[in-house]
Order: C-alpha cells, then sequence, then structure tokens
C-alpha cells in the first residue's frame, strides 16, 4: 500500500499569536511551529497501514524552507520520503494551493492520498477534496476510521448522529478527523534514520491569488465577568443575557 | 570543541521535551510519587520501547541505539526539566553503563538488549550505611567457592533497587582494601539470599534501597571485568554517571528558574507584577547565572566522556559540584519566589527542592567532588 499524505506546518497551538507589522500576516518572531495535528493524525494511520501491510508512506508539504524541520519529524516518525514544495508565500488561498498540490501530485502512484480534514490555522477543511476533484479521485472526508484491503477502503465517518460507514474504490481521497490515529512521538531510532531519508524538493510556482487577505484582526480582548445575581433566582436573568448578549443560546 | 547541539540532537531532545511535556506534568509526577515503585510503568514501558531512550548509548550490535554520552547528557537534561519518575538513571546511566564498559560480549549480549528496550530495570549497588562517598569505600565481599563467589554484606541507597531486577554489586575479596580485590558481580534480584528492603528518602521522585546479600551465590561468569578490574570499572561508571546527573541537575534547575519567572511576571503585589521589583529582578537574574555555568560545567563534562578524555574525573566532579549547587539554590529561590505557596504540595517547586537536595548528595556530596578535585590538583 503506497500511501501519501499531506501536512502542513503551522504556527503552534498553544503559541501567542501576535500580528505582524504589515497588518496582514501572523509575527513569526519567536514562533514555534508543528505539524497540523489532523495532518499527524493522517500520517499516524498511514504508518499504522504501512506496518500492517508493507508500502512506503510519501509526506509531501508545501511551505516555506523553514518545513524541513517539521519534514524531518515526519521521516523521523516513519514516513519513507518527502516531497518539500516551497514557497515563501505567506497567504495561499485554498483553490491555488489545491492546484499547486494536485500538479505534483499528478503523475505519481498512489493508493490513498490523505489530508487532515483541515489546517489549524487556516481552517478552510478545502484542500484535501479540491485536490481529489483536480485529480478527478473518489474522496471522503471527516474520516475517523480507514482501512483498506484488495483494492479498497472501508472507511468510518463523522455524520450528524452517528457514523457513515463507506467503502470506496482505491486510489482515494481522504480527510482525517479527530480520533483516526493518536500520532507516536518520534523515536530516537527514527530520529537518526530521518537524516539518511530523501527529500525532493521543487518550487511552487507564482500564480495570481484568486483571493487576496486584506487584514489580519486579533479577537477582542476578554473582558472582566459580570455577577447577575444569585442562587436559583439569577437564573432567569443569565439565560436572557447568554440568549440577548451573549447570543450563545 | 562545539558546544551546540546538532540538528539530530535538538530534533532528539524536541522529541523527549514533547513526550514527557505530555506526560510527566507536575501533576503526573505528583501522582507517580505516590504509587508503590515511585513511577507510571506505563510511562516506563514508552520510554524504552516506544521512543527508545533506554538504547541511547547502548550499540546498534546489542540492540541500542550507539550514540555518546552528548546525547544522553541532552535527554537527562530535558528529563530533569520534567521531573520523570522512571528507572532509567539507575538502568541507563549506572547499570547500562557498567556493563557496556565492563561485561564481556557473553554479558553483554544477554542483558543489554533487554536495557535498551526498557524490558529490564537494573541498578548498581555500591554504596554502603556509615562510609563515606568514596565509591572504593565498602566492606561486602566476595569469597571463592568453588568455580563461584558467595556474596555477604549489605548494601544501601541503591537506585530503584526495590524493583530492579538485575543488580550490578560491587563486591571485594574478603581482607582486601582500597583498589585491590573489587569486583562487580552481575547479580540477578531474585537470587536467593537477596534481601531488599525500601528506604524512606527526601526525594519521592527517585526511590532508594536497602540490599542484604546473605550467602548470595554467583557465578565466575557473572563478574564483569577480569580479576582486579572491578575498581577501575565501578570509578569510571560512576564518573560518567555523574555527568548524567549533572545535567539532569541543570534541566531541574533551568525549570526552576523558568517557573520563577513566569510565576514573577504572573503574581501582582501593590499593584504591579512582583518581577517587577529590584529584589525578585535580581534573585531570577541569580538563577540565570548559576543556570548558564552549570550547563557549560556538565556539557563540557559530557564533551570530556564522550572524547574518553583523561580529565573526565575532573570534569565529572566539576560538573557534579556546581550544577548540585545550582540546582539546589535556584530551587530554594523558585520557593522564595513563589511565596507561601512555593512548598505545598500542589506547586513543582517543593518537588524540585527535595530532588536538588536528594541529587546533591547521590554519587558524592560537593564536599567530596571538591577533596576530588583537589587530589587532582596536587593538593
Amino acid at each position: 500500500m503506497d500511501i501519501i499524505v499531506c501536512m502542513k506546518r503551522v504556527p503552534d497551538s498553544a503559541a501567542r499569536i501576535q500580528i505582524g507589522g504589515d497588518g496582514r500576516s501572523i509575527d513569526s518572531a519567536g514562533l514555534e511551529h508543528i505539524i497540523s495535528p489532523y495532518d499527524e493524525m493522517a500520517l499516524e494511520r498511514a504508518l499504522q497501514i504501512k506496518e500492517e501491510q508493507g508500502g512506503t508512506v510519501t509526506v509531501v508539504c508545501l511551505g516555506a524552507a523553514e518545513a524541513a524541520k517539521e519534514i524531518r519529524q515526519a521521516l523521523a516518525m516513519g514516513a519513507d520520503q518527502a516531497l518539500h514544495i516551497k514557497s515563501d508565500v505567506g497567504y495561499r488561498d485554498p483553490l491555488t494551493t489545491a492546484r499547486i498540490l494536485a500538479d505534483h501530485l499528478k503523475g505519481r502512484t498512489f493508493d490513498m492520498l490523505l489530508f487532515g480534514k483541515q489546517s489549524i490555522d487556516a481552517d478552510n477543511s478545502a484542500i484535501g477534496v479540491m485536490v481529489a476533484t483536480l485529480l478527478d479521485l473518489p474522496a471522503v472526508s471527516l474520516v475517523t476510521k480507514l482501512d483498506a484491503a484488495d483494492g479498497k477502503a472501508t472507511v468510518e465517518r463523522e455524520a450528524e448522529a452517528g457514523a457513515e460507514v463507506i467503502e470506496v474504490a482505491l486510489p482515494a481521497v481522504f480527510t482525517a478527523q479527530r480520533g483516526l490515529a493518536e500520532p507516536r512521538y518520534p523515536s530516537i531510532k527514527g530520529i537518526m534514520q530521518a537524516k539518511k531519508k530523501p527529500i525532493e524538493e521543487a518550487q511552487a510556482p507564482e500564480e495570481a491569488a484568486l483571493i487576496t487577505l486584506e487584514a489580519l484582526e486579533p479577537p477582542p480582548a476578554r473582558t472582566g465577568g459580570r455577577i447577575v445575581g444569585e442562587g436559583v433566582e439569577a437564573v432567569p436573568e443569565l439565560v436572557r443575557l447568554l440568549r440577548s448578549e451573549a447570543k450563545v443560546l | 570543541m562545539n558546544f551546540a547541539f546538532t540538528e539530530e540532537q535538538e530534533d532528539l531532545r524536541e522529541a523527549a521535551r514533547a513526550f514527557l511535556a505530555d506526560h510527566s506534568s507536575g501533576e503526573q509526577v505528583r501522582h507517580a510519587m505516590e504509587t508503590e515503585h515511585g513511577f507510571d510503568p506505563d510511562v516506563w514501558k514508552r520510554v524504552g520501547a516506544e521512543l527508545g531512550f533506554c538504547g541511547v548509548t547502548v550499540p546498534e550490535k546489542h540492540g541500542g541505539i550507539g550514540l555518546g554520552s552528548v546525547e544522553l547528557t541532552g535527554l537527562m537534561e530535558v528529563m530533569g526539566e520534567h521531573l520523570l519518575c522512571a528507572p532509567f538513571f539507575s538502568t541507563v546511566c549506572l547499570a547500562g553503563t557498567a556493563l557496556r564498559i565492563g561485561g564481556d560480549e557473553a554479558q553483554k549480549q544477554e542483558h543489554l538488549p533487554a536495557l535498551a528496550a526498557g524490558q529490564k530495570i537494573a541498578t548498581l549497588a555500591h554504596s554502603e550505611a556509615g562510609r563515606g562517598f568514596d565509591p572504593l569505600d565498602f566492606g561486602c565481599t566476595a569469597e571463592p567457592d568453588g568455580a563461584d563467589f558467595r556474596l555477604r554484606g549489605t548494601k544501601r541507597y541503591v537506585i530503584d533497587g526495590g524493583v530492579a531486577e538485575l543488580l550490578i554489586v560491587a563486591a571485594r575479596a574478603p581482607g582486601s582494601d582500597g583498589e585491590a580485590g573489587v569486583s562487580l558481580f552481575l547479580v540477578s534480584a531474585g537470587s536467593e539470599g537477596v534481601t531488599r528492603r525500601p528506604l524512606a528518602s527526601m526525594d519521592q521522585t527517585r526511590r532508594q534501597a536497602e540490599i542484604r546479600f546473605d550467602d548470595v551465590r554467583v557465578p565466575a561468569s557473572a563478574r564483569l571485568g577480569g580479576e582486579g578490574q572491578g575498581a577501575d570499572i565501578l570509578c569510571r561508571t560512576l564518573d560518567l554517571a555523574a555527568v548524567a546527573l549533572a545535567a539532569e541537575q541543570v534541566g531541574g534547575a533551568q525549570r526552576c528558574l523558568d517557573l520563577s519567572v513566569a510565576y514573577a511576571k504572573e503574581r501582582e503585589q501593590f499593584g504591579r507584577p512582583i518581577g517587577s521589583f529590584q529584589a525578585i529582578k535580581h534573585k531570577c537574574a541569580d538563577m540565570m547565572l548559576r543556570v548558564e555555568s552549570a550547563r557549560s560545567a556538565a556539557y563540557y563534562a559530557a564533551c570530556a566522556a564522550a572524547d574518553d578524555a583523561t580529565e573526565l574525573p575532573r570534569a565529572a566532579s566539576l560538573a557534579k559540584v556546581y550544577c548540585s549547587e545550582a540546582y539546589f539554590a535556584c530551587a530554594g529561590e523558585a520557593i522564595q519566589i513563589h511565596g507561601g505557596v512555593g512548598f505545598t504540595w500542589e506547586y513543582d517547586p517543593h518537588v524540585h527542592f527535595k530532588r536538588a537536595q536528594g541529587s546533591s548528595v547521590l554519587l558524592g556530596d560537593p564536599a567530596y567532588h571538591r577533596e576530588r578535585i583537589a587530589r587532582e590538583l596536587a593538593l
């Protein structure tokens, strides 16, 4: 089973995000980065399938030169090889990103193409299914269980009030939802082997942007809490405020 | 000489940091401390089997990774930051090192793969009650009995001695003294005549035990090294272990500084963060001076250990003195900066304080190591 996993380098979910001086990008000074967690879950399942059935796992990353660190981490976890499509563009619309990935994936042989359901920085939830469309492949999103045998995959995906079980012919595209697999930590052996694994490099083309990011704004500063009363007598007022002011009910 | 870690070494430390952040938080440490053996067996299993930490210095042909003291130092520093409760120091830094440098091929083949995989806990039993820190100051005897030896004596302060399955026991020929007649023996903890008793210790993150050997029969093939080589193996093992322990102390001291700075920024008094007061600033600055100096001493000792330099004993003692004092001072200051909550169960500084005190006297207190340095200076 040959599996390709697309992964993205994103700011650490625990990092405090500051907006850069241009007002349109994140200030990356001192910012830690990680593999987007859903991509990491996809990678873990790919590695498990490889360990069960044999085959290869290739990671593909479209991102800055600094993403080499996260690519090395994926190789240390057990991926066999990597393709690093280098790009210094900070923000790129989903369709352009999907086109670049599809162009580099076209002509490659694989049984499964895995993505996280979304990256945790852009949160578009679009790339996986867009790439599937561009490659004319079937796609199943929000996958929480994935098994493959005899040229087809059996998957479970989240539904409104339960799970859907789907069978799909391979090759196909899947996007990982939480629960698919718990990512492993790189072992020392994996870390030492990673430096010997091949990383193919390519340059992302400069394409005209379909969407332009005009500005980033931090969320409004949190204000202090308000005590609306005490005991059960306060409940009606609390409910009213949650409904009319906070608009969460 | 290069004091910067390589990319791979940094990746290794980062992997350790990520794992321990998830599995050795302050709360998890306190929980592990309360268990019977003082560690979480699942975490220990993952440290050995999944992450491969236990095999870091074990040669590849014996199931390890075949890295050196620098990588071990890097790992120990991260483990010290997170106060890892696990029999890593005893298994890897003490018993594993003794086996690696003193064992013959058959002994290595038999034991190192299990140690490297974290499947077997091992330790070194060398110190005894009422003796000094000199590693050769002990009375346990190994009396020849046909083709075998009979071990007699009581070891104390044996790290993880309550859970270790394999013991490396320092014993001497009856009537011998000093370096002469010292041997190290591989002894199964389940052997007839071995009795273990857990000891209460200040540092609950690292358990100790007393182990009695009543006429314990061991074959001659269980002796590490040839006749008369035991003292060299033991002293070298303890020097290498002292370097690893110094690195762990650096990690602990760094964490005390980090905790203090974070608290000083957050805790307000008189309407401003306490970190804005000169008294607190100076304390933190002094802590950083100690941490950075301790780190330099530990890294230098790690380089000496990796290069097999003749100055290892001096570098190890220097690192052990400085890192012990730096950790203890930083842990004490961390409690002061945290104020009343600093020594409560819920806050980490008090656990670091106890670990710092325990580690300070482990493998020789600062006074002992100063004496060693003075002897190295021919004084």
